[in-house]
């Protein structure tokens, strides 16, 4: 017995790096709870025939953004960090880790903090989304291309009439105050730049102003 | 040497949404492959020797790998099977996927069965659940879905095109009231009315410009398509079997904002294309179908279509994309209604995603089986009557379609 190797489970090594999460924050609604599977109800039809039943399934994941990290982490900051490929310059936003030109190879890219300014490449007013944004509704969507930029990035503009919005109408991007952000692409949105000023009413416009409308009224009877 | 590819069968279950659609998938699975042996007795499941499976989001489903529960309600263990999944463009791809076995001489008789389950949830949270195949770090979280996203892009075509609203609004009456004449069709089960190009400009705000009509419905439903080789074919439909002759398959980014300028697309078709406006795989997949079957003007050779009308707007973007209609004419073309029933080359006589129904993994079965029916003169059998027929079709096109063109499969089928 005394010969016989006893082996026993000790805390390995780890050979690959594990980052230590320092600066933890927790913002969970108070209602928000994974609870797994629940059967809440079932129903049957007259004739018998027919049965449904209702499942809840809830789950919480984690997006591990790994290289891409510096982007959202810069948006903690107030920050737009891009990405350029140090072989061919190409830049973006959203950010690319490697480049995407076959010639570079898939080299790796190196980050810039991009501008706080865009121009609206095309847009469009929603007056109907999913389930999470139907409160906020009607939402003008933007592509915007962020300065220096060679790709157009979706987000929200703000402090404008829907039917106001123009192609190729200069942007600046405007943060939530420091408290209020999450590290996520909400955490900023679009505005005219400064001194922008409508054009005049037109057919389209009164159009759009016509199809907008009773959103803002469907919206108000929402619970 | 590449074997030929042929369809001899397929079905579908009656798409619906809700209350009306009460079938399982396995049940309503068993009940396409027993309408296609009422239309082929001599096929049995015994003959199939692969199984392909073609299913987008088992967040509908609530059930991974639902293809398991099917396969083996239909007695066929043992046989080879896998799912695949390309978001919209799913049925197509399975498609594919189904031609590339018999053309490679490994197997000769498969069966793909195709479904989505979009009901099991609300009509919001299924919007949400699809726009989660778009890039939820960047475009979802912004408030964005698919109706979102085809807004902006269509807003910009039509502008730079010279389309209108009321043009495009021409293309969801002509699916809708094409749909009237097919028993099977979720518009035809539940709605069930002739609407106007008023009716369109009248319905609400989806996200300018596009409105509710102008959108596809979400379903329930199922299909089932049988391809299989040429020695099959003349066996067990030897007089309405239909070839497919060309087939492409193209990819495009996710996020529709990467492609404005994207090194792989100005390679191919240089500087500006295809912007967020055109929809480059589809062109790029077309090009593919049109070699494969010698195929020089599509307007002339190609006799009618089924293609992925997930918008009206979409549905006109892709004319241009298959080379039918270029900047300066697209305007004219629908107006001058060539894709209609009295058109020069009608497009979704069977309904389309706005008539027919969109659930997703079912929807490019359904359109290839509505191109089959065409070819090989089922139409009055299946739909109520010859107004949605294409007298003396030769050659259909099939068109499926997925994120915001971000996968796109073209087949080019014709009557042997």
């Amino acid at each position: 017995m005394g010969e016989t190797e006893v082996l026993t489970t000790k805390k390995k090594k780890k050979f690959a790096y594990e980052p230590v999460f320092t600066e933890k924050k927790e913002y969970r609604p108070e209602n928000v709870r994974e609870v797994g599977f629940v059967f809440v109800g079932h129903e049957i039809s007259e004739d018998g025939n027919v049965m449904n039943q209702f499942l809840h399934y809830d789950q919480l994941y984690t997006i591990r953004h790994g290289q891409n990290s510096r982007f959202f982490k810069g948006l903690l900051d107030g920050k737009i960090l891009g990405t350029r490929c140090p072989r061919c310059g190409d830049t973006w936003v959203p950010v690319r880790t490697h480049c995407w030109n076959m010639d570079c190879n898939l080299q790796k890219t190196e980050w810039v903090e991009m501008p706080l300014k865009a121009r609206v490449h095309t847009w469009t007013v929603a007056g109907w989304s999913g389930r999470s944004s139907l409160k906020r509704l009607p939402i003008i969507l933007v592509y915007g291309v962020i300065e220096g930029s060679k790709v157009a990035i979706a987000n929200e503009l703000k402090n404008v009439k829907p039917w106001d919005v123009e192609f190729n109408m200069p942007l600046k991007i405007v943060f939530k105050p420091p408290e209020e952000r999450i590290g996520a692409i909400i955490d900023f949105h679009f505005e005219p730049e400064d001194g922008w000023e409508p054009s005049p009413m037109n057919k389209e416009k009164e159009r759009i102003k016509k199809l907008v409308e009773p959103v803002y009224e469907w919206v108000k009877t929402l619970k | 040497m590449n074997r030929k590819v042929c369809i001899v069968g397929g079905a579908t279950t009656p798409f619906d949404y809700g209350p009306t659609g009460f079938e399982n998938i396995e049940g309503g699975a068993a009940e396409c492959v027993k309408e296609t042996q009422r239309d082929i007795p001599e096929f049995s499941l015994r003959d199939i020797d692969l199984m392909i499976y073609s299913h987008f989001s088992v967040h509908f489903g609530h059930q991974l790998a639902p293809e398991w529960i099917i396969h083996d309600h239909l007695g066929l263990v043992g046989i080879p099977h896998y799912r695949v999944e390309n978001g919209g463009n799913t049925g197509g791809s399975a498609l594919y996927a189904a031609a590339l076995a018999v053309m490679s001489g490994h197997h000769d008789v498969v069966g793909v069965i195709g479904w989505e389950t979009m009901d099991s949830v609300s009509q919001s949270q299924g919007s949400e659940f699809i726009a989660m195949a778009s890039d939820i770090r960047y475009e979802l979280l912004v408030g964005g879905i698919y109706p979102i996203y085809y807004a902006a892009m269509a807003n910009k075509w039509m502008h730079e095109n010279r389309v209108t609203e009321e043009d495009v609004a021409t293309i969801a009456v002509k699916n809708r009231n094409n749909a009237m004449d097919n028993p099977k069709a979720q518009w035809y089960r539940n709605e069930h009315r002739y609407i106007t190009v008023d009716d369109v400009m009248n319905s609400r705000l989806i996200s300018y410009p596009i409105k509710k009509y102008d959108c596809c419905l979400m379903s329930r439903g199922v299909a089932f398509l049988l391809v299989c080789s040429e020695e099959y074919a003349k066996k067990v439909n030897p007089d309405g079997y239909v070839t497919i002759d060309g087939m492409g398959l193209s990819s495009c980014t996710i996020r529709a904002g990467d492609r404005l300028n994207f090194p792989g697309w100005i390679e191919r078709y240089g500087p500006g294309y295809p912007d967020m406006t055109e929809f480059a795989a589809c062109r790029n997949a077309a090009e593919q179908a049109y070699k494969m079957a010698d195929i020089e003007d599509p307007l002339r050779e190609i006799d009618f279509g089924e293609i992925h009308d997930a918008f009206s707007t979409s549905e006109a973007q892709i004319y241009t994309a298959l080379g039918l209609a270029d900047k300066n004419n697209i305007a004219q073309f629908i107006r001058d209604e060539r894709t209609h029933m009295h058109g020069d080359i009608p497009m979704n006589p069977g309904g389309g995603l706005m008539g027919y129904g969109h659930p997703v993994g079912a929807t490019g079965i359904m359109s290839a089986i509505e191109c089959f029916y065409q070819l090989s003169g089922m139409i009055p059998k299946k739909h109520l009557s010859r107004k949605t027929e294409v007298p003396d079709a030769e050659c259909g096109i099939v068109n499926s379609h997925a994120g915001t063109g971000t996968s796109i499969s073209n087949f080019i089928m014709r009557r042997h």
